[in-house]
């Protein structure tokens, strides 16, 4: 099979010439391989850095389904773009040495051959040193490093699944070509945040089919980083209202002290956002800053919010989607430390829950996002679409750039993403 | 002595003691009083968490709620330094009385509140040979008992944590409720706390086995393991049926048990998949562990110890305190007629919220409210007494004890009562 590279293939053209790939997977397609071969593409593999916390799940195995679970597969080759001083890929590959190193993108995925030699692809391009554009987002290749690993699958003629990290891009357009690639080249594509996936207190998915009239997800953490991961944890659950995702139309960026005034303007209508909805969040949470000295647990006043957050950045995106539906996200680090989210129904009732994230030492909430990228390099399927996380990358983007036009409504014609959530709940509840 | 049915009288007779109280409330609904009886009201103690539950409320399904009931009298035992007894009485309009007896009548000469908290948790009390805190539950709940004698009326009572670290004192306290006739909750907040996943057993299944992971320090520590794992077990087919004996064992013995199939291992291996804190080489480089299987284990615990309890049924049901090994607390159980064991997470969220006591505070509240207790104190009671033999075993050479005084047969709730909404 060895063929030249073949940039201007259409899809049908590459399918037909990629036989293997029919079943969407090697998996399905070659029942005769015993075990996947999968090759991690990573910024940094050190104490902490996401490629520690998923790679290692594939290589040491992790807790799911009542034992230690050890993926049927193998990791066999790794391209690690940065390696400090504390860099963990050297003790991996001596501990596990089916997994080999290669200087480019192109050669772990040949695993230093010609053509395509893995059955799928972790594309992990979170931590590590990376410039940051004068907008605050840092610059991780993911794109770039798609493109590569896109151009393998092309130069091969055969495609395998794809697990990104987090957004898909910080970059709009390319986030879009990123997904555009994936249909092109049909290969199952997975991305996003492991929060629409980790555990629930209490253990409830948004009801399939409902109406939603206003959606809230209040989370720690700042902009370029912790607003994709609030951001996916309120899509998750409302892209299961009734006729699934319609796309945003407009975006709201706020920092700092306007977040607070919006905090009190009293409804979405006036500015801000529904107050119930945010106390829902408030009780919700397992690790709201006390208000009171010597309490360890009261519901502070709306006045002393801004306290309770002594820098005050505060961040807020308030968002719109095509159907009408009202969306906002708050980063209030200070105030909590976890995610939680709320949303008024039609009607009325308001349904909230914590989106659990264990402690670091351990970051188990890797384990169920895990759980589906190995579903995917074993049945060729994304267990959910990445759709999701084209809409986030694109609000992601979108807020960054309205607070950086001076916190200015901006309207998102380009994110006008329809498409359909999984019948079935996919958070980690078993 | 009297009988119930003639003390249930004398209380009807004399139902005007129902309406005294410390303060006078609004007229169209009547709140109810509570008094709290603590060993000491400072930042973070039990009786500060609980406490303040009832005066600034607390997040209950997803909304901040106000318990209907007021807090109008303490006592507080030991005033150390940070005591926050007065500083809460002079905010939230209670007082604090010089006795136990003063704080239920508020200072009158009948019975004026119509809860009790009883949280004898924290503070500096002397320790037996047992290694157990000597807390005057017993002591407190008896002079609690002794009003409710002298005034024609009781009232429902709930008391933090095991009864009396003394079996047959733990017994005495839940006969006094029986013979008065008045609701006792008790225990820990592990049973009512968040699991990871959110299960159940069905009730009447048949457990083949279980086993619980615990850390911490004994009698405190252990007690909550001991208390989850009772929770889950009860639950089996036909109930609880009592326990026949007891065994604490400690050091390698744990380990070489675990080889021999004493405890079972693969159960081990269900509950350690669901900690969240993993110590050991996950500590040098987060990574994700096989601890059940990998043989860390027996080099990061240095002082392990396996508290076996052999149910009147035939059950065994094990607790491993494995210090210095996870620092979180799940258990598995082998259930009839499913090829795997389930397991979970007793979810404990951090301070300063430990809205862990929240979910226990709502169950004070419903039994307050109802009149009754949602779950049996008889839980806590063979608790109490599975933990005072163990500890019994541990000082006798970690020799095995039949335990007959643990005849304590009870039927579970037949509702869930874990944090799950």
């Amino acid at each position: 099979m060895s063929r030249a590279p073949l940039p201007g293939l259409s899809r049908r053209k590459f399918l037909s010439a990629a036989p293997l790939t029919a079943a969407g997977g090697m998996a399905a397609a070659v029942p005769s391989r015993k075990r996947p071969r999968i090759a991690a593409v990573v910024s940094e593999y050190r104490r902490y850095s996401h490629a520690q916390h998923i790679v290692d799940r594939f290589l040491w195995g992790y807790g799911w389904g009542n034992r230690h679970h050890r993926p049927p597969m193998d990791v066999v080759s790794v391209y690690v773009d940065q390696t400090p001083e504390n860099t963990l890929i050297h003790d991996r590959m001596r501990r596990f040495p089916k997994m080999k190193k290669y200087p480019t993108i192109a050669e772990a995925l040949t695993q230093g051959g010609s053509r395509l030699a893995v059955d799928g692809v972790l594309l992990i391009g979170e931590h590590g040193k990376y410039p940051k554009n004068e907008k605050g987002q840092t610059l991780y290749p993911r794109y770039e490093w798609f493109k590569e690993i896109t151009r393998v699958f092309r130069d091969s003629g055969r495609s395998v699944p794809v697990f990104n990290d987090k957004h898909l891009s910080w970059k709009w357009e390319w986030a879009k070509e990123m997904v555009d690639i994936s249909r092109e080249l049909d290969f199952a594509f997975l991305a996003g945040s492991s929060v629409p996936v980790t555990p629930r207190l209490p253990s409830i998915d948004m009801p399939l089919g409902v109406e939603i009239e206003e959606a809230l997800c209040l989370a720690v953490g700042g902009m370029d980083g912790y607003d994709i991961h609030a951001l996916e944890g309120l899509q998750c659950m409302v892209e299961r209202r009734r006729g699934g995702e319609t796309g945003a139309a407009s975006i709201h960026g706020l920092k700092g002290d306007p977040v607070f005034q919006a905090m009190n303007a009293g409804s979405w209508e006036a500015g801000g956002w529904d107050p119930e909805l945010f106390q829902a969040c408030l009780c919700r949470s397992h690790s709201l800053t006390p208000s009171r000295e010597g309490f360890n647990h009261v519901l502070p006043s709306l006045e002393e919010v801004p306290k309770l957050i002594p820098e005050r950045t505060p961040v807020a995106y308030r968002f719109e989607y095509l159907d009408g539906l009202k969306g906002t996200i708050l980063l209030m680090e200070g105030l909590v430390m976890d995610f939680t989210f709320a949303a008024r129904l039609k009607g009325g009732e308001v349904i909230s829950t914590q989106m659990f994230l264990p402690p670091r030492e351990v970051c188990n909430f890797f384990n169920p996002q895990c759980h589906h990228v190995e579903q995917m390099f074993l049945t060729g399927k994304a267990g959910y679409p990445v759709e999701r996380t084209l809409l986030t990358t694109g609000l992601t983007a979108a807020g960054v750039e309205s607070v950086w036009q001076g916190q200015k409504r901006l309207d998102t014609p380009h994110l006008d993403i329809r498409y359909q959530p999984t019948q079935e709940s996919t958070f980690w509840r078993s | 002595m009297l009988s119930r049915r003639t003390f249930l009288e004398i209380a009807a007779a004399s139902g005007l003691a129902a309406h005294l109280g410390c303060s006078v409330g609004p007229p169209a609904k009547k709140r109810k009083k509570l008094a709290i009886i603590a060993s000491i009201w400072k930042y973070l103690s039990h009786a500060q968490h609980f406490g303040d539950r009832f005066l600034v409320g607390y997040p209950r399904k997803g909304r901040w709620h106000h318990p209907e009931m007021d807090v109008v009298s303490l006592y507080v035992h030991q005033k150390p330094e940070g005591d926050q007894s007065q500083a809460r009485a002079d905010e939230f309009g209670f007082q604090v009385y010089p006795t136990i007896r003063e704080a239920l009548r508020c200072g009158g000469d009948k019975l004026a509140v119509d809860a009790v908290l009883l949280i004898i948790e924290h503070g500096d009390y002397p320790r037996n040979a047992k290694g157990q805190v000597l807390y005057p539950r017993y002591e407190f709940f008896r002079q609690v008992v002794e009003v409710f004698e002298q005034d024609g009326r009781a009232v429902p009572v709930f008391n933090d944590k095991h009864l009396s670290y003394d079996t047959a004192k733990a017994k005495k306290m839940v006969a006094d409720s029986k013979r008065l006739g008045f609701p006792l909750l008790a225990g820990s907040s592990l049973p009512v706390t968040w699991r990871i996943p959110a299960i159940e057993f069905p009730l009447d299944c048949v457990i083949e086995e279980a086993l619980m992971v615990g850390v911490g320090s004994s009698d405190a520590s252990d007690y909550h393991a001991l208390e989850a794992m009772q929770c889950m077990v009860e639950r089996r087919r036909g109930g609880e049926s009592g326990v026949k004996s007891v065994q604490l064992i400690q050091g390698d013995a744990v380990w070489k048990a675990g080889e021999e199939g004493r405890w079972s291992k693969r159960l081990l291996e269900a509950a350690l998949s669901r900690s969240n804190k993993l110590l050991g080489d996950t500590l040098i480089d987060a990574r994700p562990q096989d601890l059940a299987n990998n043989g860390q284990l027996p080099k990061i615990v240095k002082e392990p110890a396996a508290y076996f309890i052999e149910h009147a049924d035939g059950l065994q049901s094990t607790l491993l305190m494995l210090n210095g090994g996870v620092q979180d607390r799940t258990f598995a159980a082998k259930l009839q007629g499913e090829p795997e064991p389930q397991s979970l997470l007793f979810q404990l969220p951090p301070i300063p919220n430990v809205t862990y006591s929240a979910c226990l505070a709502e169950k004070i509240e419903e039994m307050i409210e109802t009149g009754e207790a949602p779950f049996p104190a008889e839980r806590t009671l063979i608790v109490s007494g599975i933990l005072d033999h163990c500890l019994e075993s541990k000082v006798q050479g970690n020799r095995k004890l039949e335990t007959p005084e643990l005849q304590i047969s009870y039927r579970p709730p037949e509702g869930s009562h874990f944090c799950r909404a």
